[in-house]
Order: structure tokens, then sequence, then C-alpha cells
């Protein structure tokens, strides 16, 4: 921009009609400062002329309100089970992995037979892995089945019962608040003890201490057990409890359920440098243990961490980011095509103010700028309204679902950038007519 | 370039010359305020073509008051876009306050309209929805003036038109005559050149038309140069010289004061 800020001496020299020469003392204002000074300005028409249609300019907002909205909310929400998740998997740490017949996670019906059609995993696999394997640190055994457990005369069903081995209490981190562990005396002789969740004493003693129901009796298949521990209460997790089992000694187990299931070997070594040399010796232990040659390409078994879950959740989530971006992006298109609407609709109701803007000396850059501004006031009002309305719907759907609320900066700004960018993309031509109006036509209008 | 160089027909020695621009047509810069010289506005109907002006050339000394009067269809209203500088002329030089402005492009234009030229039209041409003030401010915020000091000249211009009660007011609240107050306030808020009113008193009654060219006189003698382009002969009689408009071409151009 060319233009300089007027002082009195050029008011003088016009109005007097003689040019001196050398001694004018214009002040060439920088042309940044200028531009700020019109954007100023321009802000403030736009917001004067969209005060005076509220309802117009209101109904103009749905759409952006509604993108930038969704956004907001969906990404809030995932940010909050973010922290969730992550909480709630990094409780066994990355040091421990597990050995089994199928993966965790199967995806197809074609996979679950294939996988089943496997040998399944045994003692005698724990046992070689114990043995064989120097880069591991503990090894434990999980069986597990789902029964229906009684007390008196309240039974609780598909509860899920583990039949463990000692040491699985450590490599779980197991927190047994009240009572004890069994100990190896009880495991080796197939005792009927049991260590308890949280839900059971819910469940079948009416919300008693857990000290009060140390020593009591437990009825699991036919078999009578004696409750000697209750474990910390975990909570919830995508609505599943993960405090409704039993968990009973593993010869305990074996005894008394038709333990022809598979089992899963847990393995955990020291510290997580040691993961990668402590599976690859414990593939090639069960490798062997199966009788896979070097060209054979399926293991015959799944080994795993708990990364699969995080993975699992990971992609999930993926695929609701990219709905939500997409629901976004539609209706902050259809949001851009209504605000470009009303600004042409606009631009031709105010034919003659553009005339008589232009008549007082407005440029072609001060007319653009100033419905540009309005358009970008607009979507950036609607984008504002957006975060909020997202902020709301996000904050209201953690008190129903139950878990934490991550506001971030960062998708506020976004989401007021991108529907000022939609106002930017709508209000250009829009502009550019009114900008490219001639002075004369537009006065003459109506 | 311009739409002016391009629209010029091809006469070889006044086509450089226009290109060219200041630089060329330096020596000639005229002392007048306003100088036109063999001005031509050629219209395109179709295959036709309309001449709205052919080969006007006159000058206006600072400080006149003059009147342009014509029947309607005789080229005054294409002549007084250009001299406002709204429209470029298809042919000739026009120079306002030693500016070629009939070289001129878009956005330069807007500023000589801006700086140099203060508008007075029939049907007053204030923004509805803004105060009188505001109103009176808006040359002043595209010359990049400060808000303080716009408000301040603003407030000045219109107790100038004894306005100073009526600053906050909407144009819907005030009567024609404080609306034409109004404009001419606008008009001279940011010092211009000229004065250049259209038909300013066409839509008051005669006693506020009266109170109107009062102004007008009073503007005059305070050192404006004023143009008023006018049907009404009684009018022009207010101004100091008369220029006759008839077919596109000066009839007459007298001075009756």
């Amino acid at each position: 921009m060319s233009t300089e800020l007027e002082t009195e001496a050029d008011v003088e020299r016009r109005r007097g009609g003689r040019m001196v020469s050398g001694a004018r003392t214009r002040r060439a204002a920088s042309s940044s400062r200028l531009f700020l000074y019109k954007t100023w300005e321009a802000f403030r028409i736009a917001l004067g002329s969209l005060r005076a249609s509220k309802l117009r300019t209101g109904l103009t907002l749905v759409g952006v309100v509604v993108g930038v909205a969704a956004v907001i909310a969906v990404v809030t929400i995932i940010k909050g089970l973010d922290k969730t998740v992550a909480s709630t998997f990094s409780s066994q740490g990355s040091t421990v992995f597990t050995v089994s017949k199928r993966p965790q996670v199967i995806t197809s019906r074609e996979d679950f037979i294939r996988f089943n059609r496997r040998r399944d995993v045994t003692e005698e696999d724990a046992a070689a892995i114990t043995r064989l394997c120097t880069a591991c640190w503990r090894t434990g055994i999980a069986a597990n089945a789902a029964a229906t457990i009684k007390h008196g005369d309240q039974s609780a069903q598909n509860v899920r019962v583990r039949g463990l081995t000692l040491s699985m209490f450590a490599i779980e981190d197991t927190d047994v608040v009240a009572g004890r562990p069994w100990i190896e005396a009880e495991e080796s002789s197939a005792r009927n003890v049991a260590v308890v969740g949280a839900d059971v004493i819910d469940n079948l003693f009416g919300g008693a201490l857990p000290e009060q129901v140390i020593g009591q009796q437990l009825r699991i298949e036919g078999g009578t057990y004696e409750i000697i521990g209750v474990a910390e209460r975990l909570g919830k997790i995508f609505g599943f409890s993960r405090d409704n089992f039993v968990q009973i000694p593993f010869p305990t187990f074996k005894k008394n359920f038709n333990a022809r299931e598979s089992l899963i070997v847990f393995v955990q070594v020291p510290d997580d440098n040691g993961m990668v040399a402590a599976q690859d010796t414990a593939r090639s232990i069960m490798r062997n243990r199966r009788g896979k040659t070097f060209d054979e390409e399926d293991d015959g078994f799944a080994l795993e961490t708990q990364d699969v879950f995080i993975d699992l959740y990971k992609s999930a989530t993926a695929n609701i980011y990219i709905v939500t971006i997409g629901v976004a992006a539609v209706s902050l298109v259809v949001g851009g095509i209504v605000v470009m609407n009303i600004m042409l609709v606009s631009v031709t109701e105010r034919t003659k103010e553009i005339g008589v803007r232009k008549a007082v000396g407005a440029s072609r850059k001060d007319v653009l700028l100033q419905f540009l501004i309005e358009a970008v006031v607009l979507t950036g009002i609607g984008g504002a309204l957006g975060v909020v309305f997202g902020f709301a719907l996000a904050f209201a759907l953690s008190l129903a679902m139950n878990f934490p609320l991550l506001f971030s900066a960062g998708s506020a700004v976004l989401g007021v950038t991108v529907s000022s960018a939609v106002g930017i993309a709508s209000g250009l031509w829009p502009a550019w007519k009114a900008a490219s109006l001639d002075p004369i036509e537009a006065l003459r209008a109506e | 370039m311009s739409d002016a160089t391009m629209a010029t027909p091809p006469s070889v020695v006044e086509a450089g010359a226009l290109e060219h621009g200041d630089l060329l047509a330096h020596d000639a810069v005229p002392a007048a305020l306003i100088s036109m010289r063999d001005i031509w506005k050629t219209y395109q109907m179709g295959s036709e073509e309309l001449h709205a002006l052919r080969g006007v050339s006159f000058d206006v000394q600072r400080g006149e008051y003059m009147a342009i009067i014509g029947p309607s269809g005789s080229g005054k209203s294409t002549l007084m876009n250009l001299i406002g500088c709204l429209d470029t002329p298809s042919q000739g030089r026009y120079w306002i306050n030693g500016k070629l402005v009939s070289a001129m492009d878009d956005d330069e234009l807007a500023r000589i309209r801006n700086k140099e030229i203060g508008f007075v039209f029939q049907t007053f041409n204030l923004l509805a929805r803004a105060t009188a003030l505001h109103n009176v401010e808006l040359p002043l915020i595209y010359a990049g003036i400060s808000s303080a000091d716009r408000h301040e000249r603003a407030r000045q211009s219109l107790a100038s038109v004894e306005l100073t009660d009526r600053m906050t007011h909407r144009p819907n609240e005030l009567s024609g005559g404080q609306r034409q107050r109004v404009a001419i306030a606008r008009a001279l808020v940011n010092h211009p050149s000229l004065l250049l009113a259209d038909e300013p008193t066409g839509a008051l009654d005669s006693h506020t038309s009266v109170e109107i060219m009062n102004l007008f006189e009073k503007l005059h003698s305070d050192g404006n140069t004023i143009i008023v382009v006018t049907h009404e002969p009684d009018i022009a009689a207010r101004a100091h010289r008369v220029i006759s408009i008839r077919d596109g071409q000066i009839e007459r151009d007298e001075r009756i004061k």
C-alpha cells in the first residue's frame, strides 16, 4: 500500500494551492501500520454490520458451529480416554510378555479357525521357557474359566476364575489389601483357597469391608473355597469392570476345572531393555518345541505384550478421528457455502454503501478488506462458539461416562483458525465482487 | 496499465503523452485547479458508438464558484463523473491540482477522490446505519487519520454546518436539509480542493433549498472552490460562472458575477 498518512502540510498545500517543494513535511507511515489501522477499521465496520442483522448472522453460523463443535468434542473425549487407557495398561509396564495359543485380538473368522488348530500351550512349554530362557526373569502360568459363584443364597454369574501360579502376583503386581496371597505349600497341595476381586464382595457379601470376608466360604462349580485375600479395587474401563474375578492356585484349578483349555504363559524381564532379547529367546524355544523350521512363517503360538491393546485402541480411535474430521469437513464446507451466499446477498444489498465508500475514497483494497474481514469475523465467531459447545459436549459426556477430561488449548486454536480460513475462502469471491463494483453504477443502486 | 490508457484512441502523440503520464506532460502542467483538454467520452452501445462528450476543454481557477447546466442527456452527468474522478475519459487530458488524473488507475483515482474532491449528492448518500458523526468521519478513515483526530475534525466539520447538536443522530432521524448539511460536512472534512455538488437541492423543498444555497455561498466566501451540476436555472444563477452543456459540447461559458 503506497498511501501515506496525511499531514497538515498536505492539506495546506491543497487549499493554498502552492507547491512548497522541498519543504514538505510528509510523515511516511510504515505500510504495516496503515494496514493494521485499516484492518482495525474494517473489523469495526464488520462487527457493526453483523450486529445489524443478528438473526441472519446466527443462522449463517450454524454450519460452522456444528463442524467445529464436533471436532472439539471428539478430540477432547479421545484425549481423556487416551489418558485412562495409558494409565490402565502401563500398570503392567513394558517388562511383561505372554505366550499363548491365540492372540488376544482376533479380527477374522478365518484367523480364529486357524489359531484354534494350533497346539495348546502347556505346563511343559512354561517349564521349558523357565529352564532355557536365561534372559527371562519370572515366568507364571494363567488358566481362565468363567463360572457361577455362590455364598449362602447369593450368587454371581459369569465370574472370571483364574488359576495362577504364585509368581503371577509378582508379575501382575497384584496388591492384596486384606488377608494374604496363598503360600507355596497351599499351591503345591492344591488347597481350595481364593483371592477375590472387589466385585465379588459387592455382589455376594452386600458390600462388606474386605477384612470381614476373610475366612468366609465360596462355592464355585460345586467346590467350596476359603477366601484368604482381597485384591485392590481396579475400577472400570470402557464400562467393563476389572474387579469381577476369583484367583485360585493353578494346581487347584487343574484339579477342579475341566482344564483342557490352553494356558497363557506370562514372562517378565528385569527391565525393558531386555525385552527384545527375552522375546527372541522365548520365541526360538517355543518354535523349537513346535518343530518349526526357519522358512515356516507361522510361529504356531502368539507372543504378545500389552501393546496389542494399545494398538487396537489406537486404530479404533484413529477411525473415530477420521469419521469426525469427515463430518466436520462436510459441515464446514456447507457452512462455507452458506457464508458465501450470505456475503453475496450482503454485497448486493449494500451496493449503494459500497458506492458511497468508493466515492469518498475507499480503494479496491479497502472494500475487499472490509468484506473479507466481515466473512472472517463471522466464521471466527462461529469457530469460537463451536469450541465452547464442543467443550460443553465433551464435559457432559465425561460426566456421563466417568472418565477424566483433557481440555486442549491447541484444539481450540485449531478450531478457530480452520473456521477463519473457511471465512477467507468463502468471503474472497463476494469481497472481490464488491471491490470491483463501478462507483457510478453502485451509487445509482437503490 | 490504466483503463484510460487502454481506451485511448490510436493517436500516436496523445497515447505516448498519456502513457508517460506526468513525466512528459511536466512542462504543460497547468496552474489552474482543474484543467480539461479535449475530453471525449465514448460508450459502445452494441455496434454503435455513443459520444457523451465531444472535445470538452475548460479551466477552473481556485476559489471559483461555477455551475454546469444542461438538459438531461446533454452529457453533464458524464462530465460530473469525470470531474469527480469516478470515471476516466476515453480521450483527452484532465489535471486536478497539477495531477494528470486521466491516466490514473482505480486505486489512484480513489486517492484523488479522497483528498481532492468532496461530493454532495442529490439523494445525500449517507450510510443509513451510521450516526452523523460517523458519516462525516468516513473520508478520514480512508485517509488513514487516527481515530482521535478523526473525531475532532468531524466534530469541527459538523459545527461548521451548525449540526453540533445532531452528531449522534442517524440519517432517518434528520430532516432533508439536515441530511444534506451532514453530507456537506462529510464533503468538507478532508479539506478537499474542490466541492462537487450534483443537483444538491433536487430532493429538498424550496425553503430548504435556499438555506443550502446560502451555505454554499458562505463556503465559497471561505475560499472553497465549488462546482454545482444542475438543470435548474435559478440554482445555477447563484454561481459566478455558468457552463452550459448541450450534445456533449460546451455551448456557452459565461461569467455572471
